[in-house]
């Protein structure tokens, strides 16, 4: 069993090895330049960048983001399900249906929350 | 007699229809909501007693037990709920402060709502004895409580606080997940019953099973708050809304606890398992102990006391979690926390009600409070002297039992540290009550509390000496009636 | 009504009256006598029917602890000693109510002083009711607590609340022993109630159970609370309570506690020879020491509180020697006459005016002619004149006396002489002769509601010790002294009482002086010393380890948590990543352990 793990392993080692080899490498064959506040600026020629380098995002963004992802990864326990629908009704009960309903309205309840909250209104 | 999954489907619809209810209501009062919430809750506590408790007709059975175990933590997490309830209605004021928006009571109707959906999932652990099941509660109980810990967004306290708990919780949760799926990995099973089966089959020590039970172990520690991973508690009980530390440090602890024993019940009767886990659980109990109750000592402010005073009692938790195997183990612990959850509500009701008119809840805002509302003072004094086991108090009889328990499984070194602690234990709670009586007060106004606030503290207070004077309801509730116990029939 | 309710009633009437007084009545110091005399009233009537219903068949008890581990029931016993002991507590109660009405009107703290009487009643009828060890011990304490309350009610002058202090320490000491041994027995018998522990110590022999050290730590309750040598010394302190107190609590019922508690829990004294001497031993040398401490004493109270000492030793002796009878025969009477003696004392002492020494007395016999009369049935009664209930009683403790040895028999001979000697000597100080001071010369009879109580009480203590009003209390089947007995017991009687007649009549002070009598063997100098010594000892030592040991810790642990708290409150982020990093290295140092071999 650990054998199967060998290809990991390896592939591992390569990574590694790689990332560290090409950090020596340059160390030894490239010259260190000196360093002065114009050569730590993002661009050593053009215009002299202005304002902070992180700007803050509205709060608006990462709500609809989380909620895209939120509402997104829910659609993803309905693949599974209408895969093994039909045959799971036919061997063992229908519950399997009224489960998804349930789930389903939950979600329901949480979307009729974020709308009537303004949380998808972008402009207020 | 109604099967008791029904009780959390109740439990949940009425969160759902609260945070409805706050979404369409145009209204600008949203103390109808909290009073709709504890209405809804008190109606699921009377449920309870109608409540079928057996076990082969469920279909859930694999995973969903309803044992007298279950729908007492059931009624607990429902007592503390509504209490958490009265004590944020008490507490509106100071969250509206921090918490403005475009209206003058914006995001006070989440603030009631959110506990309702905690309460679902702890009353949900109370059940679960499958890993997939208390996982799935524990975490519904946990993303409520990261919300609640942050809720007053504009103090740098709790979002301090809510920034702590939200990284350490979720490095916990990882911790017990990976646990989980190491057991899963060696035994190709979740539910806790099936895994027993599978543990008494092996005879010789296994690591990977030892890994993953240590692994969940200390996920569990986390939410009990022991040392050595207590780390976070000061900081996020003195960050969080008061309400919020109240329910944390209650509902919190105690639905740790009930996974920590169902799982602790499955593992430790294992030969090979046993010498070591016992060992970690003294470890774990004896540090508890010591950390929070030295730790307290020194403390000024009265919520961080709590906080170490939490620490501290998981410690004495512990002894009777380390004692499993012992017939009353169980009680001792279960017993116990009913008598944390009565005192520990009690002192952050009158804390609140004393920091709403004082401006803060450090030590020395209680001086005099003696003599400017004797009654406020007393319940005070009740819940201190529980705390520290005083007898005629029910923290007495929760100290008793677990070192009885102790006595009876030989764990001395416990025992010892117990005792010196329990002493220690009287010196900083005892710092509130000279503070309330033997100091002047800065002003002489007596503290005002809503009736229903009032009619509370004078339950819990009331509750801490019958329950100390005649403890027998709460033990009885644990056993079950006397012609289903064994042991009331042996006598 | 049901019959097994008439206990409860008994027990909770005083508690009803407590709660009365302390929350409605404080205001109103006649009402709170009223209900604190009412109740008593119910209790006695209770009382009285129960002592005339057979013995109940069954238990009579509800489950009020029902742990696991431990199982303690409230019950009731009712059987031949709780009755008689409930006729004597709620009778010789109920008098001293009334009596007290009198004696302490016009005090101001009447309302507290009727609320701890009544606590006081209800404590001691628990004692007599009890059916397990954790209930009496409840009542035993709460006993304490309020004859602690009782004896410091003139708080305001300074002997009482030392005195108070006094007996509740002194007590404490002895209930510590108590405790123990119920603890003892409790873990070999896995119970705490009576019979049962009677029944499994017939069953069988408990191999972790040593019965005699267990009998033993019992026996130190009944020597703090009976005043048992060497913790006696806090009893004629306790004089400085208000006379009524003195005779219920601290003559008739609560120190008689402690023998009725040996005589409840018998069968233990009986399974344990060697404890049996060690109690006869005390109880000789109690009832030896008190009687010869008693005869230079000079204040009223305190001569008869040293002479109840030595009644309480003969008792205990009595129980040692196997003869729970005599004990309790002599409870019996002692009860009656030794409190008609201290509200005999106490109308003396309120008739002068609330003076007590003996010597400012004198010729009151013609003054107060009601309360010499009854005061002579006492003293006759106590030093055993034939015909008066106190000869019966003590010849039958001399008896028991001598089935042990001839050396306990001579002592108990020698304090029935000291005993004739010193209660003679007061009489004759006290009533005859000619007054010696102004007040004496002023003496008057106390007010009917005074004497009335002393007249009652005159006559069992006249008649308690015949046949026929025994036989009802005290069952004594073919327990007949022997002749010589009787004979000595007279002739001890008689010489010390002509002895003291002639000593002492006319005489204006003290013939004879013994310093180490009159400082009663200087017990509370040797005690303060030892204390002292001890004390300051131990307080060196505990501060000691208070300054490095503790105190170290605590600065250790509240420093290391200040600094850490400081350190890493100056880091915002550093903060959060090193509770993470000290969570992650808890869960590593677990790992590591679980993994390691």
């Amino acid at each position: 069993m650990i054998k199967d793990y060998l290809p990991i392993l390896i592939q591992a080692v390569v990574a590694i090895g790689f990332a560290a080899s090409a950090l020596v490498v340059s160390i030894i064959l490239g010259k260190a330049g000196k360093r002065n506040p114009t050569k730590d600026t993002a661009y050593e020629c053009g215009m002299l960048p202005e304002g902070n380098a992180q700007p803050r995002f509205s709060v608006k963004f990462y709500q609809v983001a989380m909620l895209f992802i939120l509402f997104d990864i829910e659609i993803v326990f309905m693949y599974p399900w209408a895969v093994v629908f039909r045959e799971f009704v036919r061997a063992h009960h229908p519950v399997i249906f009224w489960s998804m309903l349930s789930f389903v309205s939950i979600l329901t309840v949480g979307y009729v929350y974020a709308i009537k909250k303004g949380a998808l209104d972008w402009k207020k | 007699m109604m099967p008791a999954i029904y009780l959390e489907a109740i439990v949940l619809t009425l969160g759902v229809l609260l945070v409805l209810m706050e979404a369409f209501s145009n209204s600008e009062e949203k103390t109808p909501v909290a009073w709709l919430g504890i209405v809804g809750l008190t109606f699921v506590f009377i449920l309870t007693f109608f409540t079928a408790n057996d076990l082969s007709a469920s279909p859930y059975s694999a995973f969903y037990h309803a044992d007298f175990r279950a729908i007492f933590f059931k009624r607990f997490a429902l007592l503390t709920t509504i209490v958490v309830l009265v004590l944020s209605i008490e507490y509106r004021g100071v969250v509206q402060k921090y918490v403005f928006g475009s209206r003058p009571q914006a995001g006070l109707g989440e603030f009631y709502a959110l506990p309702v959906f905690t309460c679902a999932g702890l009353m949900w652990m109370a059940s679960a004895v499958d890993f997939i099941m208390i996982f799935v509660s524990l975490e519904l109980v946990t993303i409520s409580f990261y919300i609640l810990v942050a809720y007053m967004r504009r103090n740098a306290g709790s979002l301090e606080a809510g920034v702590k708990y939200l990284i350490l919780s979720a490095l916990s949760t990882g911790f017990f997940v990976y646990g989980i799926t190491w057991i899963y990995g060696v035994t190709g099973q979740t539910s806790l019953e099936k895994i027993g089966a599978i543990l008494l089959g092996l005879k010789v020590s296994h690591g990977p099973l030892l890994f993953g039970f240590m692994l969940v172990l200390t996920g569990l520690g986390f939410k009990i708050a022991c040392a050595p991973f207590q780390i976070w508690v000061p900081d996020v009980y003195q960050g969080a809304p008061t309400p919020v530390t109240a329910f944390l440090s209650v509902g919190s602890k105690a639905a740790g606890f009930i996974v920590l024993m169902r799982v602790a019940e499955v593992f430790l009767p294992v030969p090979w398992i046993n010498h070591k886990a016992v060992t970690i659980l003294v470890a774990l109990a004896a540090l508890s102990l010591l950390y929070g109750n030295l730790a307290a000592m020194p403390q000024h402010n009265l919520k961080r006391l709590m906080a170490y005073s939490s620490i501290a009692h998981a410690g004495y938790i512990l002894i009777a979690v380390a004692c499993i195997g012992s017939r009353y183990a169980n009680i001792a612990v279960s017993f116990y926390l009913a008598g944390y959850l009565l005192m520990t509500l009690l002192t952050f009701l009158v804390m609140a009600a004393v920091a709403n008119q004082a401006g803060g809840d450090d030590i020395v805002h209680f001086n005099g409070l003696g003599k400017r509302s004797p009654y406020l003072a007393f319940a005070m004094l009740a819940a201190m002297a529980s705390l520290a086991g005083i007898p005629l108090t029910v923290g007495f009889f929760g100290k008793f039992l677990i070192f009885y328990v102790a006595y009876e499984k030989g764990q001395f070194l416990l025992m010892g540290i117990g005792v010196l602690t329990v002493a220690a234990g009287f010196y900083y709670y005892f710092k509130v009550v000279r503070a309330m009586y033997w100091k002047e007060p800065a002003d002489d106004t007596p503290v005002r509390t809503s009736p229903l606030t009032g009619a509370t503290i004078a339950a819990l207070a009331f509750c801490i000496f019958f329950l100390g004077v005649y403890p027998a309801p709460v033990i009885r509730a644990l056993e079950g009636p006397p012609s289903d116990n064994p042991r009331l029939l042996a006598r | 009504m049901d019959e097994s309710s008439l206990p409860w009633i008994i027990l909770l009437a005083p508690l009803v009256s407590v709660a009365v007084i302390v929350f409605l009545t404080q205001g109103s110091r006649t009402i709170s006598a009223g209900v604190s005399i009412l109740a008593v009233l119910v209790s006695f009537v209770a009382s009285c029917l129960v002592f005339h219903a057979p013995d109940p068949a069954g238990v009579n008890q509800i489950t009020w602890l029902d742990f696991p581990a431990l199982h303690v029931p409230i019950g009731v016993t009712i059987d031949q000693l709780s009755k008689t002991m409930l006729i004597v507590v709620t009778g010789i109660g109920a008098l001293i109510h009334i009596y007290s009405a009198g004696y302490m009107k016009g005090d101001d703290g009447e309302s507290r002083y009727f609320a701890g009487l009544s606590l006081f009643m209800f404590s001691m009828l628990g004692i007599v009711l009890a059916n397990n060890f954790v209930m009496m011990f409840i009542f035993w304490e709460l006993v304490g607590v309020s004859s602690y309350v009782l004896i410091g009610h003139w708080f305001f002058r300074d002997a009482p609340p030392a005195a108070a202090n006094k007996a509740f320490i002194t007590n404490r000491i002895g209930d510590f022993g108590f405790m123990l041994g119920i603890l003892m027995l409790w873990l070999a018998t896995k119970s705490v109630v009576f019979t049962e522990i009677e029944k499994s110590l017939g069953v069988s022999k408990f191999e972790n159970l040593n019965l005699t050290a267990a009998t033993l730590l019992i026996f130190c309750g009944t020597i703090g609370k009976s005043a048992q040598f060497p913790l006696h010394v806090w009893l004629p302190d306790a004089m400085e309570g208000p006379t009524p107190v003195s005779a219920l609590i601290h003559a008739a019922t609560m120190v008689a506690a402690g023998v009725y508690m040996l005589a409840r829990v018998f069968f233990l004294v009986q399974a344990s020879p060697d404890a049996q001497w060690v109690i006869a031993f005390i109880g000789t040398i109690t009832s030896l020491m008190a009687a010869s401490m008693a005869i230079q004493q000079n204040d009223i109270k305190r001569i008869l509180a040293y002479s109840t000492l030595s009644q309480l030793g003969y008792m205990v002796m009595a129980i040692g020697m196997l003869s729970k009878e005599a004990a309790m025969f002599h409870l019996f009477t002692h009860a009656f006459f030794k409190a008609l003696l201290f509200l005999g004392a106490g109308a003396v002492i309120y008739g002068m005016h609330h003076e007590q020494d003996i010597w400012k007395m004198g010729g009151l016999g013609k003054k107060m002619p009601l309360t010499c009369a009854t005061f002579a049935v006492g003293t006759l009664a106590l030093i055993g004149c034939p015909g008066f209930s106190g000869h019966f009683s003590k010849e039958m403790i001399l008896a028991a006396a001598l089935s042990g040895s001839k050396w306990t028999f001579a002592a108990a001979l020698a304090t029935a002489f000291l005993t004739s000697f010193y209660m003679v000597r007061l009489f004759v100080v006290v009533f005859l002769g000619e007054p010696k001071t102004d007040a004496a010369k002023h003496g008057h009879d106390a007010p009917p509601v005074m004497a009335l109580p002393l007249v009652i009480l005159a006559i069992p203590s006249f008649l308690a010790g015949y046949g026929f009003f025994i036989s009802h209390f005290v069952p004594l089947h073919g327990t007949e002294a022997p002749g010589f007995v009787s004979l000595f017991a007279f002739l001890a009687f008689a010489s010390g009482a002509v002895m003291a007649v002639l000593l002492y009549r006319g005489k204006k002070e003290d013939p004879i002086h013994i310093g180490l009598l009159a400082n009663k063997y200087y017990f509370d100098e040797i005690y303060a010393a030892l204390i002292r010594w001890t004390q300051e000892l131990l307080a060196r030592q505990c501060g000691r380890f208070d300054r490095w040991v503790l105190d170290g810790l605590v600065r250790l642990l509240s420093g290391g948590t200040y600094a850490a708290g400081f350190a890493l409150r100056s880091f915002q982020v550093g903060n959060l990543q090193a509770y993470a990093f000290l969570f992650g290295a808890g869960i590593v140092a677990f790992l590591w352990y679980v993994v390691s071999k």
